[in-house]
């Protein structure tokens, strides 16, 4: 190996140029060959036997280390493959599988509660059972149906960033949207509300989790759809409301879609039961014996019975 | 050629011995091997322009390989990881690209 190298530089003489990547193009070889080469054509003599040798091995071992890891790192991304579309197939699975469960679930759940209310109906009179309707009617409970409006909303379609790959801007539906329309639609006189069919009661929450909606910690996608029951002059009262002009106006900006529409003859599902932990009923109106003495120390109260449908 | 056969050597020993490599260092397998595949090809060319020398193959295959690994570590650490993989792999992959065109000018002289 009696080196002869093209370039006349020498050792030192290399500069790193504050053009990193000009050099880095330009001579991409590690500069150190070029310095070994110079500095054995200084000493003119060739190595000592041991030295050279030694170095050989050493260089001959780490070939065969090179080996080692390219084999190791072939036969370890061969490996990860079908883990990895293992894995996610067993994801996807057991993704389908909850949703199945659920379904059924929910429709062994919507029996009991047409059982429940068969037996209730059963057991109690027919004016106490159609009070009971009624109440549970207004406060979310019951399925109802009637004439309404339909807001529907859809994100815009998908922009990504050409640079980043990721989804810019506020085009998305946010949970603040869907809390604007529901409390606008409240206000417009809508007297019973359902986002994507999940009825909105006393204690129903419209929140996000990360990138979905949660409406009653139950995720809802879009587009989505807030039904509302209501009075023939809902829908005009709405379209003046707050959240339906700012959200035209945001529609318009971004390319969000925003629409309302009356409907005839909707049919919202019935909310379901919330389980109240802290507040109990203070006096049920047909005073039955645990009511009534529940009521003695709250007794002072103004407006002891819980009127139909009362917001 | 001798380089050669134990680089196959490794290859063989590599397949056969089957080791598993520990979960820590997954992440790091590709960019050691970046790493090492600029160092063969440094290797190639220098052997070509008759410059090669053991002693420069050995320590820029280990830095390499160590500091690639290290940069990426870092880089996980401040959560940057995968910006700062991509640099390594454009400076590594610039500097292979440039090593292969020199190698291919030895070899066919165009």
């Amino acid at each position: 190996m009696t080196g002869t190298p093209g370039d006349g530089r020498g050792r030192g003489d290399r500069v790193y140029a504050p053009d990193f990547l000009t050099e880095l193009f330009r001579n991409p070889l590690d500069p150190g060959y070029a310095d070994a080469a110079a500095r054995r054509r200084e000493r003119r003599d060739p190595p000592s036997g041991w030295r050279h040798w030694s170095a050989r091995s050493v260089a001959l071992l780490v070939a065969v280390a090179l080996g080692f890891l390219f084999a190791v790192a072939y036969r370890e991304t061969l490996e990860a493959e079908p883990g990895r579309s293992q894995a996610r197939s067993g994801l996807v699975e057991q993704i389908k599988q909850r949703e199945s469960d659920t379904d059924r679930l929910s429709v062994r759940a919507d029996e009991l509660r047409a059982e429940v209310a068969r037996q209730r109906e059963a057991a109690l009179g027919g004016s106490e059972a159609a009070r009971l309707r009624a109440l549970e009617a207004g406060t979310g409970l019951g399925r109802v149906r009637g004439d309404g409006v339909v807001v529907r909303l859809a994100d815009a379609p998908q922009k990504a960033d050409a640079v980043t790959g990721t989804d810019v801007g506020p085009s998305r539906v946010i949970y603040s949207d869907l809390q604007g329309v529901a409390n606008d639609l409240w206000a417009a006189g809508a007297e019973a509300i359902a986002v994507n069919g999940q009825r909105l009661t006393a204690t129903s929450t419209i929140r996000s989790a990360g990138q979905a909606i949660l409406v009653d910690f139950r995720p809802v996608t879009g587009p989505y759809e807030v039904s509302a029951i209501g009075p023939g002059s809902m829908r005009e009262r709405y379209e003046g409301s707050r959240s339906a002009l700012t959200m035209r106006k945001v529609a318009e900006d971004t390319g969000l879609s925003f629409g309302v529409r009356e409907a005839e003859e909707i049919t919202l599902p019935a909310a379901a039961e919330p389980r109240l932990r802290y507040a109990e009923p203070s006096v049920s109106p047909t005073a039955s014996p645990s009511g009534a003495e529940r009521s003695g120390p709250s007794g002072s109260r103004t407006s002891p019975s819980p009127s139909g449908g009362g917001r | 050629m001798i380089a050669v056969l134990a680089l196959l050597a490794g290859v063989v020993l590599g397949v056969w011995l089957d080791p598993t490599v520990p979960a820590a260092l997954q992440p790091y397998l590709p960019i050691a091997v970046v790493a090492a595949l600029d160092a063969v090809f440094g290797g190639v060319r220098a052997k070509l322009d008759r410059i090669f020398d053991d002693k420069q193959f050995v320590v820029s295959f280990i830095s390499n390989v160590l500091v690639a690994g290290l940069i990426v570590y870092l880089g996980d650490q401040l959560g940057v990881g995968g910006q700062l993989s991509t640099g390594v792999v454009v400076v590594l992959g610039v500097r292979i690209f440039g090593n292969v065109a020199a190698i291919r000018r030895h070899l066919f002289r165009a």
